[in-house]
């Protein structure tokens, strides 16, 4: 019983509540570091690092924390878990220090993460808890590496990861759609991925 | 003066905090349905972002860098926004229940708004002086109220149109800002 | 008992400190590993730019924001940072000189220019420009000086220009009042 539950929460987090597709969190990372794969597996590694140890710090102790200093105490821990990163990151990961941005520090108040803490951490054990942070981020970098795909292949006309490069298009390697690199790319392939996803059926909206 | 006005356009149009920073964006899609209600939410965000500017500036340029405690920022920072926010939802309460009302879950929300956050953290990064600091909110947030305003004003006329039905919602919501988006790129080049 | 709920309301408080020392002690413990690495990093970034510009440099000073570059015992040059007024922001460039006259050349460090038209200030075709210009004729040809814009990137271009030639002005004034 206890182990259909983990399998359920985990699953949950990838589809049904997908935190970009379907739940609209977190929005403001997702459309900005969706430039390109390397950006995206950066993001996620923060996002997991910290939703990983809000999640579990906050469902083993939400026993004993009362309702008014409730938030002030997710605020202080979540925050301090994105400062650790940040220092961590800028110390020995500088190039996705760099690349991340203002977005780093700005997990703080990524919905994702204060969103989870309140509604699930708060009220379920730490096992599931950690399911639940594990099937969240990898709906999440599901999410982040569907859009960047899209947006680095008509982008830049070709694809490379960590330094690595995949491929580069015939025609679009010389002439990239640099639109989509830009802010306009992002709303335009979110919403209409998320209107095929709903077309689908693959995933439900509000 | 002209360093002033430059940080002002840049942040209202140039960079604007929505279509350009990705900065704002939960709230944006969640409140921008009704005209009224997005021009209050960007007015009420605009007096947090300066507000706010204005103490984390003074606690990291007289706290934070003489103690050489700067990695501290961003916890500061968000405890301090979070709770001016509960002041400012404490004062409207007080003094205009309506307004209260009319905002619903979407004050306290303010707290999580990455525009608020966010210009602390772009004062403390481009280390803009006291005055640059709030300009610079003031016009991050009356960006955010331009576009939010622009939204909730196409949302509105799109409410009697005919959209498919796996589109309704969001998914056009994304694709308005998408077009708003390349309207702004026009504007780069002002300053 | 009074010291019994005392103790009852007292312990959010009570939780809300223990939380936050707890969390500010793991702050500073992280910080204290990383700080070195974190200053590290920017001094060895500096290192590899100038060593790019001169190559044959053996050390270097800082002193006013103004780098000068040795080999060994004899100067090579000058260097320091602009930054320029871009279209999309501010643009970093760090520009190298022989001596208090002459530019030895720029390069543009981080840009957030339109890509594919102002972005091209950090291609050769256009920093080479620079290599060799007097400081005072530094300007662009559409002002009667020798530096050709960028096409259809003439703010990109002339940001470049003004920075570098404002900067390169005040950082040789800064030269002559030390001397």
């Amino acid at each position: 019983m206890g182990k259909g539950k983990f399998a359920k929460e985990f699953a949950k987090g990838l589809i049904l509540s997908n935190p970009v597709f379907v739940l609209a969190l977190g929005l403001c990372p997702t459309l900005a570091i969706s430039t390109s794969i390397d950006n995206a597996l950066g993001m996620t590694l923060a996002v997991l690092i910290v939703l990983l140890g809000s999640n579990i710090i906050i469902a083993a102790i939400r026993k004993y924390v009362p309702n008014i200093t409730r938030i002030p105490i997710f605020i202080v821990i979540i925050a301090t878990l994105v400062t650790v990163v940040n220092l961590i990151f800028h110390a020995y990961l500088p190039d996705t220090y760099e690349a991340l941005g203002i977005f780093l520090p700005l997990i703080v108040v990524n919905c994702i993460i204060l969103g989870r803490a309140e509604a699930f951490a708060s009220k379920h054990s730490v096992i599931h808890s950690i399911a639940d942070a594990l099937g969240i981020t990898i709906g999440f970098m599901l999410a982040l590496l569907m859009i960047s795909f899209i947006r680095q292949v008509l982008g830049t006309g070709s694809l490379s990861v960590f330094g690595i490069d995949l491929f580069t298009l015939p025609i679009l390697g010389e002439h990239p759609i640099a639109i989509f690199i830009l802010p306009y790319g992002a709303f335009l392939v979110i919403g209409l991925l998320m209107g095929l996803f709903r077309r689908t059926g693959v995933m439900k909206g509000e | 003066m002209s360093e002033l006005v430059a940080i002002f356009l840049g942040m209202v149009l140039i960079n604007n905090f929505i279509l350009v920073r990705f900065l704002g964006l939960c709230p944006f899609f969640g409140v921008s349905k009704q005209l009224g209600s997005a021009i209050s939410m960007g007015i009420a965000v605009t007096f947090v972002m300066a507000i706010a500017s204005l103490a984390t500036w003074l606690i990291r340029n007289y706290i934070l860098i003489p103690l050489d405690i700067e990695y501290m920022h961003i916890v500061i920072f968000i405890l301090v926004i979070a709770t001016l926010v509960q002041i400012i939802e404490l004062f409207i309460k007080k003094t205009n229940l309506g307004l209260y009302f009319s905002f619903g879950i979407y004050l306290p929300l303010i707290t999580t708004n990455c525009s608020v956050l966010g210009i602390t953290l772009i004062n403390a990064t481009q280390d803009y002086s006291l005055s640059g600091s709030i300009v610079a909110a003031l016009g991050g947030g009356l960006g955010f109220t331009l576009v939010l305003a622009m939204m909730s004003g196409i949302r509105e006329k799109l409410e009697l149109a005919d959209t498919p039905k796996s589109m309704k919602g969001l998914p056009i919501a994304f694709i308005i800002a998408a077009l708003l988006g390349l309207a702004f790129l026009g504007f780069g080049g002002i300053v | 008992m009074p010291a019994k709920s005392a103790l009852k309301n007292a312990f959010p408080i009570i939780l809300l400190t223990i939380v936050v020392t707890v969390c500010v002690s793991l702050l500073t413990y992280v910080d204290s590993i990383t700080r070195e690495k974190i200053s590290a990093q920017e001094d060895e970034a500096i290192k590899a730019l100038l060593t790019e510009m001169f190559p044959e440099m053996s050390r270097y000073e800082f002193e006013d924001d103004i780098y000068t570059v040795y080999s060994d015992a004899t100067k090579l040059g000058y260097a320091f940072l602009a930054i320029g007024k871009g279209y999309g922001g501010d643009i970093n460039i760090l520009v190298g000189l022989s001596d208090a006259e002459t530019v030895k050349e720029i390069e543009i460090i981080s840009q957030t220019e339109t890509p594919g038209l102002g972005t091209r200030i950090s291609e050769p075709f256009f920093t080479d420009q620079f290599a060799g210009v007097d400081i005072n004729d530094i300007t662009l040809s559409r002002d009667g000086g020798k530096i050709d814009a960028i096409t259809s990137s003439t703010i990109s271009s002339s940001a470049v220009v003004e920075a570098v030639r404002d900067t390169a002005l005040e950082k040789v004034k800064q030269l002559e009042g030390n001397n």
